[in-house]
């Protein structure tokens, strides 16, 4: 959400870009079963496809495998911007938490 | 893809189909089948248990239609800049569902289960319809300059006096009336026996005071 240029990150989306940093590119399941019940499965597509029209992160279908049967999945990664964004946003709590700190 | 190429059907394959009548290409694509694709390995992954594939199934039914109660809410197009609302017309599809869903709330325990019944009938049913014609569209030209009229129902500009077609007019609309609404058929019958006394009165005040009656109906072209 924009406020006046200052873009903010739902927490349920810097997790996703946390993850997708940390362990590399995951399919959707993926994200829910390392998020420890932070993410659900019902609605992580639903966030994953607001991300991906925000620029924060790409997708590609997963190549179907040999005799493979069955939808393909869609393997999420994070973009240059989303990476940039995740950086400024971890630096600025830690400059935050750094001036809180006594 | 799906599995139709004549081996067993796969899980999912009707959530797919419900869910292409009900959603965009798009929200297909990133949102649905993924989720059904999520659902699918899981089940395949669950072995030979027939409790685990069970619990599996549950989890990904569970998930998916929570997924169609979120999906529409989303947009059907990629936003133009970083950080812009995602939702365009969330706020207005979401204030639709509350007031039905407020007036289901309300408008159940007074009147009933076959209200909401109806209700919730004619809801599903207005959706199909919407999600078909957005599927399928009108092949009628747009007109390129602004109309002057808009369609609506009104029936103001209608003669519908004491003849033939007033009287199935005013049968059919008590007929559906108390179709829909069983509580108030006695409400209804008050009403109609009321609206003869007056139109008897009327009809009575008129024949005595002919110069004193009002101009006549006449249909209007707005």
């Amino acid at each position: 959400m924009t406020h006046q240029g200052v873009v903010a990150l739902p927490r349920k989306e810097r997790l996703i870009l946390e993850l997708l940093a940390s362990d590399g590119p995951m399919y959707g399941l993926q994200l829910v079963d390392r998020s420890d019940g932070a993410l659900k499965r019902g609605t992580v597509y639903v966030t994953l496809g607001r991300m991906e029209a925000k620029g924060l992160v790409e997708s590609e279908q997963e190549p179907a495998p040999p005799g493979g049967i069955g939808l393909p999945r869609r393997i999420y990664r994070p973009t240059a911007l989303g990476q940039r964004m995740l950086r400024a946003l971890t630096a600025f709590a830690r400059e935050l938490a750094w001036e809180v700190k006594p | 893809m799906t599995g139709t190429t004549g081996g067993p059907r796969l899980p999912g394959t009707t959530l797919l189909k419900i869910a292409r009548l009900l959603l965009n290409e798009h929200l297909l694509s990133t949102v649905v089948q993924p989720t059904i694709s999520d659902l699918q390995r899981e089940i395949a992954d669950a072995g030979p248990s027939g409790r685990k594939r069970l619990r599996a199934r549950w989890r990904g039914y569970c998930a998916f239609w929570t997924m169609m109660l979120v999906a529409p809410f989303a947009s059907s197009s990629p936003a133009e800049d970083v950080g812009a609302v995602a939702f365009p017309d969330a706020v207005a599809r979401l204030a639709v569902g509350s007031i039905l869903v407020s007036t289901l709330a309300v408008a159940g325990p007074m009147l009933g289960a076959w209200v909401a019944v109806i209700a919730a009938v004619g809801t599903l049913f207005a959706i199909l319809i919407h999600a078909w014609y957005a599927r399928h569209p009108s092949d009628l030209p747009v007109p390129t300059e602004p109309q002057r009229r808009f369609p609506q129902i009104n029936f103001s500009s209608t003669e519908v006096a004491g003849n033939i077609g007033g009287l199935i007019f005013v049968v059919g609309s008590v007929f559906i009336v108390a179709t829909g609404l069983p509580s108030v058929i006695l409400f209804l019958f008050a009403a109609t026996v009321t609206g003869c006394a007056l139109a008897w009165a009327l009809v009575t005040w008129h024949t005595s005071h002919p110069k004193r009656g009002l101009p006549e109906n006449q249909i209007v072209f707005r």
